[in-house]
């Protein structure tokens, strides 16, 4: 590394303060509790028809799935 | 590490609801210590410390208690924060304009001028996501290379490989700035 590359870092560290208080000022465990809690996300099943559908749909016709790709 | 300790880990990786909390409220504070220094945001980095403890909880059955719960904890939490600054990339995190009520940073030095001050953080913000958590440990956190690197899962010459192009990229936003470092 360079002088110059030195310098850019030294003007970053006197621009940019450190993080001076990286201290957790409470105790986190009720979020993750109620995250824990939470139900897991349950797809509907006519959303596993609609893939399958597509799927489907692609193999008969491979020719449409560049068009498909475009599209997302 | 205690016997004692080595039970708990073996115990969470069972699925023990009990060992899990215990390292929650054992853990937390390191994490979420970690994260502030990447994220710069308190607010942020006490809800990538949450997803960090909702990953470590789904990911337990393929956590081995031989290597240590810190080092584990800190991969997921660095890339969680990198992602996290990757997402608000195009938002500036070091600006003087509306800082977050608790950020707390140490006072930069008043030798160098606002104006100077907004354009550094400008062009540390526009840095890509990876080469912006290296160059905030390494430039401003001051943290040794080879703690960057277990965290970010790379070699020593990576993480100095990632702080010499961010270097070069910030030097050259600098000049186009009119920043002349």
């Amino acid at each position: 590394m360079n002088e110059s590359d030195e310098s850019v870092q030294r003007l970053v560290r006197r621009a940019i303060g450190s993080m001076a208080d990286t201290e957790l000022k409470r105790d986190l465990w009720p979020q993750m509790q109620a995250r824990l809690d939470e139900p897991p996300i349950r797809v509907p099943w006519w959303d596993w028809a609609l893939a399958a559908a597509v799927v489907v749909c692609l193999c008969a016709f491979p020719a449409a799935i560049p068009a498909v790709l475009y599209q997302l | 590490m205690t016997e004692t300790a080595v039970d708990i880990l073996e115990q969470f990786a069972h699925g023990d609801a009990a060992a899990f909390e215990e390292l929650f409220r054992e853990y937390q504070g390191q994490v979420y210590g970690w994260i502030v220094r990447i994220v710069r945001d308190p607010a942020a980095a006490e809800d990538l410390t949450v997803e960090t403890f909702w990953r470590i909880h789904r990911a337990r059955s393929r956590f081995d208690p031989r290597c240590g719960f810190g080092p584990w904890a800190r991969r997921i939490a660095t890339n969680l924060a990198v992602g996290h600054l990757g997402a608000r990339r195009t938002e500036t995190q070091f600006s003087d304009d509306a800082p977050p009520a608790r950020v707390r940073p140490l006072p930069p030095d008043p030798a160098v001028s606002a104006d100077v001050r907004q354009k550094v953080a400008e062009a540390f913000g526009k840095l890509p996501a990876k080469l912006r958590a290296a160059a905030t440990l390494a430039m401003i956190e001051e943290t040794p290379y080879a703690e960057i690197g277990a965290a970010l899962g790379i070699s020593v010459g990576a993480v100095k490989s990632r702080v010499f192009r961010a270097t070069r990229l910030l030097r050259k936003s600098l000049i186009g700035a009119g920043v002349e470092p």
